[in-house]
């Protein structure tokens, strides 16, 4: 076989895995348990990580699902550089003499025949640059993955003749309206006139949408320690200083979030003040959905530069909250947002239309307009005030 | 002669404004009906550039590749960053083109460019595709260092350096701010949250004469727009368009409505005395203190 195994690029913050990582090893392992069964018991889930001291995290990573764990170790890889982890990761992937210490090595192995990344600031940009250098496609925010045997008749890549392809990555991504799943395919062309080989079938998978298998302290696996060679071109970014910082949104501290969608449309300025109001009165930080950052409302400069911006997105695209209280304003609930709140401790939705998707997530669900409703729930929550402070 | 040659790779994008985009039965985009503007990270890529022209006095050039009529698009970005090229590449073979044969045409596009490039920018990502992935890929067939999420830089000219902020976010755990330098030639792909600042009186006044000048090339900017097909950009047609893309649309499908995780009160929005519960409900929740 030419193309064998699942590889998934992990990340890390100073050594520990971030959660994407072993949602993602998560996901490869079922899928292969499938594809084992099905297909072929030689491939494997391997998991290659990155960075300086990281040999400790690589057993970690056997217990959450890999096979086998190729890790390049030098304080040259201490922090992500696009450049130089996008050389490395491709060598990786290419070296036939790696996979010979996990796998029986097959002498046609060629690539990997599936590859996963994070669809986070690291790994969307990483994947971008390694499936470039190894001329293959990518799909971007994937939440949902299959493979399957198709038929497929493409006006290119067949010629338009029907034909099989086998063991295929179905890859599907949520439309930006949060409502439908575009299913991508990377495949070679069999077209006699330019034959091309696209492996490995590869994509960047979104934050919080897969679960971690459980972990497994008696899971065995193979850890392989690769010794990277680096061109003194590749180390010519120079990182300075790396500074956390917190965001200048703080949803954390917060005991109650408070978002609004596309329902402001009818009078946008006017619907964010009575956001804001309901924030300040309930001590609450304010939120929105996806399209609202996209800024596709004419409201003033002042708000639209403070609340309108993708700090404040709430969902795979932005943040996730866990506040005691959620309140979601004019917000319909698309997919997207839903992963970023469904976590909340109690959740009220104003919405006019009963049949909204945020119906079935929330607690209370108020039907109607946010600019009727809103002013009124301000004052009862004042009336309610003094009672409280008086049993007090 | 300036002494720094910057570019711009834009994109003609759908007007996702409230009233101009316009959707199908099925609800995918009805792109008949919906506008195109310069797509917003685009412009935001711009006002990048503009910085490199207000305060080195670079010479700044902007590509698309799309259908003739992105044209308009290009005529909005000359006016934000005051570019004296414009660049179209516009063909049938490009058709069907996934991130990775469209970043092969950009990449032959920037390089029939006037002047060998020290910086290109790119948006962070398109507000229809919303991959990200193009700004990379073109980075990586360019051979240039790749630098994203990038909220400000300036330029060691000396040194031939950029300097750069960049803003990772890491999802569960945190934010990071990260300082880097790395030498000329960079591809920067810009932050949404980036915002120039002109803080000397010298860079004001470049600012209002190239404000100025952009005004003036814009209102005849056909003179300075050139058009190219696949074979004027000397593409190998097996690596542009669908030929050239890896990737197919397999299909598009409603996303099914996925089970109620919550059991909703449905609360009568016109009815007071049911707000008033709810009111209470909310102050219960936040173990009913006044929180203020």
């Amino acid at each position: 076989m030419k193309y064998e195994h699942l590889y998934v690029v992990i990340e890390h913050e100073e050594g520990e895995p971030v959660p994407v990582s072993l949602e993602m090893l998560g996901e490869a392992r079922r899928l292969m348990d499938g594809y084992n069964k099905k297909y072929s018991a030689n491939e494997k889930v391997v998991a290659i990580v990155l960075g300086s001291g990281v040999r400790a995290i690589c057993d970690e990573l056997v217990q959450y699902g890999a096979d086998a764990v190729i890790y390049a170790d030098s304080p040259e890889l201490k922090y992500s550089r696009n450049l130089v982890d996008t050389k490395v990761i491709s060598q990786i992937a290419l070296d036939k003499s790696l996979v010979a210490k996990f796998a029986d090595s097959s002498p046609d192995f060629v690539r990997p025949r599936y590859m996963f990344f994070a669809a986070d600031s690291i790994g969307r940009q990483l994947s971008s640059t390694v499936m470039a250098q190894l001329d293959s496609g990518l799909a971007s925010d994937i939440n949902k993955l299959v493979i399957a045997d198709l038929e497929i008749r493409h006006e290119h890549k067949t010629k338009g003749q029907q034909m099989v392809y086998e063991r295929t990555l179905e890859m599907y991504r949520p439309d930006f309206s949060g409502f439908l799943w575009t299913t991508i395919l990377c495949l070679d062309n069999r077209n006699p006139a330019i034959a091309r080989d696209y492996h490995p079938q590869a994509c960047s998978i979104i934050p919080g949408v897969f679960e971690p298998i459980e972990r497994d302290t008696s899971r065995k696996g193979v850890i392989v320690d690769y010794s990277p060679t680096f061109d003194p071109d590749d180390l010519k970014v120079k990182v300075l200083s790396r500074t956390p910082v917190k965001s200048a949104v703080d949803y954390d501290s917060k005991k109650a979030v408070v978002s609004f969608g596309r329902g402001i449309k009818d009078a946008p300025e006017q619907n964010i003040k009575l956001m804001v109001d309901l924030a300040k009165e309930l001590d609450a930080e304010v939120g929105v959905s996806l399209p609202i950052s996209k800024k596709p409302y004419p409201v003033s400069e002042g708000i639209s530069s403070s609340y309108m911006i993708p700090d404040r997105v709430i969902g795979t695209s932005g943040r996730k909250v866990m506040p005691l209280l959620y309140i979601a304003a004019g917000i319909s609930g698309a997919m997207q947002h839903i992963a970023g709140m469904k976590e909340s401790g109690f959740v009220i939705a104003i919405n006019p239309d009963v049949e909204s998707p945020i119906k079935d997530e929330c607690d209370m669900f108020i039907k109607g307009r946010m600019e009727d409703v809103i002013p009124v729930l301000i004052e009862e929550l004042r009336a309610i005030r003094p009672a409280l402070e008086a049993r007090r | 002669m300036p002494n720094l040659n910057v570019a711009v790779i834009i994109k003609l994008e759908p007007d996702f404004s409230e009233g101009n985009v316009s959707y199908n039965a099925d609800g995918t985009l009805n792109r008949a009906e919906t506008k195109s503007i310069l797509g917003p990270h685009s412009a935001i890529a711009c006002q990048a550039a503009f910085y490199a022209r207000v305060k080195f006095g670079a010479k700044v050039s902007v590509g698309t590749m799309g259908p003739p009529n992105a044209d308009a698009a290009l005529a909005q970005a000359q006016l934000i960053c005051d570019a004296e090229e414009l660049h179209l590449y516009s063909d049938r073979t490009f058709a069907g083109a996934d991130t990775l044969a469209t970043a092969e045409t950009l990449r032959a596009g920037i390089a029939k460019m006037d002047g060998k490039m020290d910086i290109v920018f790119s948006g962070h990502r398109a507000s229809d595709g919303e991959t990200g992935q193009t700004g990379p890929q073109t980075a990586w067939k360019l051979g240039f260092t790749f630098l994203g999420h990038v909220v400000s830089y300036d330029i060691d000219l000396e040194r031939r350096v950029v300097r750069a902020r960049r803003l990772i976010s890491l999802q569960g755990v945190y934010d990071v701010i990260e300082e880097v330098e790395a030498p000329l030639p960079v591809f920067i792909a810009i932050d949404p949250s980036y915002k120039p600042s002109f803080d000397t009186v010298s860079q004001r006044l470049a600012l209002e004469k190239y404000q100025k000048e952009a005004k003036e090339r814009s209102a005849d900017y056909k003179r300075h727009l050139k058009t190219f097909n696949a074979q004027q950009l000397q593409v190998d047609p097996k690596m542009v368009g669908l030929p050239g893309s890896p990737t197919i649309v397999y299909k598009v499908e409603k996303i099914p409505k996925a089970k109620a995780s919550r059991k909703a009160e449905v609360i009568d929005g016109t009815n007071r005395e049911q707000l008033h519960r709810v009111a209470a409900k909310i102050h219960e929740v936040l173990g009913g203190m006044v929180i203020k």
